[in-house]
């Protein structure tokens, strides 16, 4: 790696003033897994890095609120919510996703501030939040506004955040009962970045889903909402033609990237099979939340 | 733009350390080059592999993706402090009795990564081992032996403990 200048602010507010609108060389440091390896192969080549690690301990912490609800500091390492009680009692599929995300290494270390504005769609957890309605409080040096986690990713690599805005929390609205479940496929080694994400989130029973919620990544350019697949789902008895008829059509809605994980056609099956697959598991599944 | 060194100060293997770190520096390049402790190595230098794993105030790390001035005041514990003195750690028997490893490029990683699991899971199935170290690669694929050894040495520290 080429050398370059590190600031350790404080203060999240202050971090933010050390970061340049208008530079692309400048960024934020959380966990750094993922910039690391950016670095390592000079995809980046950082002037600076603002680290954010000894910014201030509440944007490390988890709140459980009494509605079931959740703020959850960005810098709060991805291991805090894998083993904490609270998430695995309101938000069990986090708690499953992160037996599949990475490895112990990696989820010690990297952030969920990071996981989110690092904009790699190949990534776990976005999926999974988009799909439980989760919104990111982000702060710049004079502003502060709260986005859906759907609307934060714009692209490949790509978010709303200005260069010198950081995301301070993540907010998890209270899922009353709905079912969630996220699968992923990975084409290659069990290691490798999936070819396919899909979460699901739903509302109801095999009598009929009052909600819906289904989202793609991975095989697209961005972790994104289907809509209509979501809005197949709200209503009609949900059984098996139902979950098979939104599979496919989130195969027809999504459009797909073909990699060296598989090509469109196949990512496009791909889709079909695994959207069926994991509305069945939420519903059969028996796992609320 | 000021990319001078730093001076860090932490605990290496129980011991108070001083060092001058730059900024691009990793953890692992630290340990190698200013400690001369070359039991972490870089070998995927992507965290897939585990040959770089350290434990940074107990909780294991890829000594790759870590930057060395990120050590600033934590507690880092290396391969090289894991035997009290001559006596092996039970992890390090066990996988020596188990015949765990062929080259040993991995090893030092895998008997990390196995401390941790054991303290999470002191009597851990199949499963839960395979879980836990699916994050760590051998090359000479003594997984078969591996799984021996963790299990060996979840009876080891039993016995020791008991």
């Amino acid at each position: 790696m080429i050398p370059f200048e590190m600031l350790e602010p404080k203060s999240l507010r202050d971090a933010t003033a050390l970061l340049d609108a208008d530079d692309p060389t400048i960024r934020p440091l959380g966990g750094g897994t993922a910039l690391m390896l950016m670095m390592k192969a000079g995809v980046f080549q950082p002037s600076r890095l603002v680290s954010l690690r000894s910014v201030e301990p509440r944007y490390s912490t988890i709140t459980v609120n009494s509605d079931g609800s959740f703020n959850i500091g960005a810098l709060a390492p991805l291991a805090s919510l894998e083993h904490s009680a609270d998430i695995h009692k309101h938000l069990p599929v986090i708690t499953r996703t992160m037996q599949v995300l990475s490895n112990v290494r990696v989820r010690n270390v990297a952030t969920i501030g990071g996981c989110l504005a690092h904009g790699d769609p190949h990534m776990d957890l976005p999926p999974v939040l988009i799909s439980l309605g989760a919104k990111v409080r982000v702060i710049g040096p004079d502003s502060e506004r709260t986005i859906p986690v759907a609307d934060l990713l714009t692209g490949y690599y790509e978010t709303q955040l200005a260069k010198n805005e950081l995301i301070a929390e993540l907010i998890i609205p209270p899922q009353n009962g709905k079912r969630s479940v996220y699968l992923k496929c990975t084409t290659r080694a069990a290691h490798d970045w999936p070819a396919l994400g899909v979460a699901v989130s739903v509302a109801g029973n095999r009598d009929g889903l009052s909600e819906a919620h289904v989202v793609i990544s991975a095989a697209t350019e961005r972790a994104q909402r289907v809509e209509q697949a979501s809005a197949l789902l709200v209503g009609p008895p949900a059984n098996d033609k139902l979950f098979k008829d939104a599979g496919e059509a989130a195969a027809s809605a999504v459009e797909l990237i073909g990699d060296s994980q598989g090509s469109v056609p196949y990512k496009r099956q791909l889709v079909r099979v695994f959207v069926e697959r994991a509305l069945r598991q939420a519903i059969d599944g028996g796992i609320t939340q | 733009m000021s990319t001078a060194n730093k001076t860090i100060h932490f605990t290496l293997n129980g011991r108070p350390v001083t060092a001058e770190v730059a900024p691009h520096h990793t953890l692992v390049e630290l340990l190698q080059n200013q400690f001369n402790l070359n039991g972490a190595r870089e070998s995927c230098a992507q965290g897939l592999c585990g040959c770089c794993t350290v434990l940074v105030d107990g909780k294991s790390v890829s000594g790759c993706l870590y930057l060395a001035s990120f050590a600033d005041g934590t507690a880092v514990d290396t391969i090289e402090g894991v035997a009290d003195g001559v006596a092996l750690d039970p992890v390090q028997e066990a996988f020596i009795e188990a015949g765990a490893f062929q080259c040993g490029f991995c090893t030092s990683g895998f008997i990390l990564m196995t401390k941790q699991l054991l303290d999470a899971h002191p009597a851990p199935d199949d499963d839960q081992i395979r879980h836990y170290l699916a994050g760590n690669l051998c090359r000479c694929a003594t997984y078969p032996e591996i799984i021996r050894a963790v299990k060996l040495a979840a009876t080891k520290r039993k016995t020791v403990t008991a």
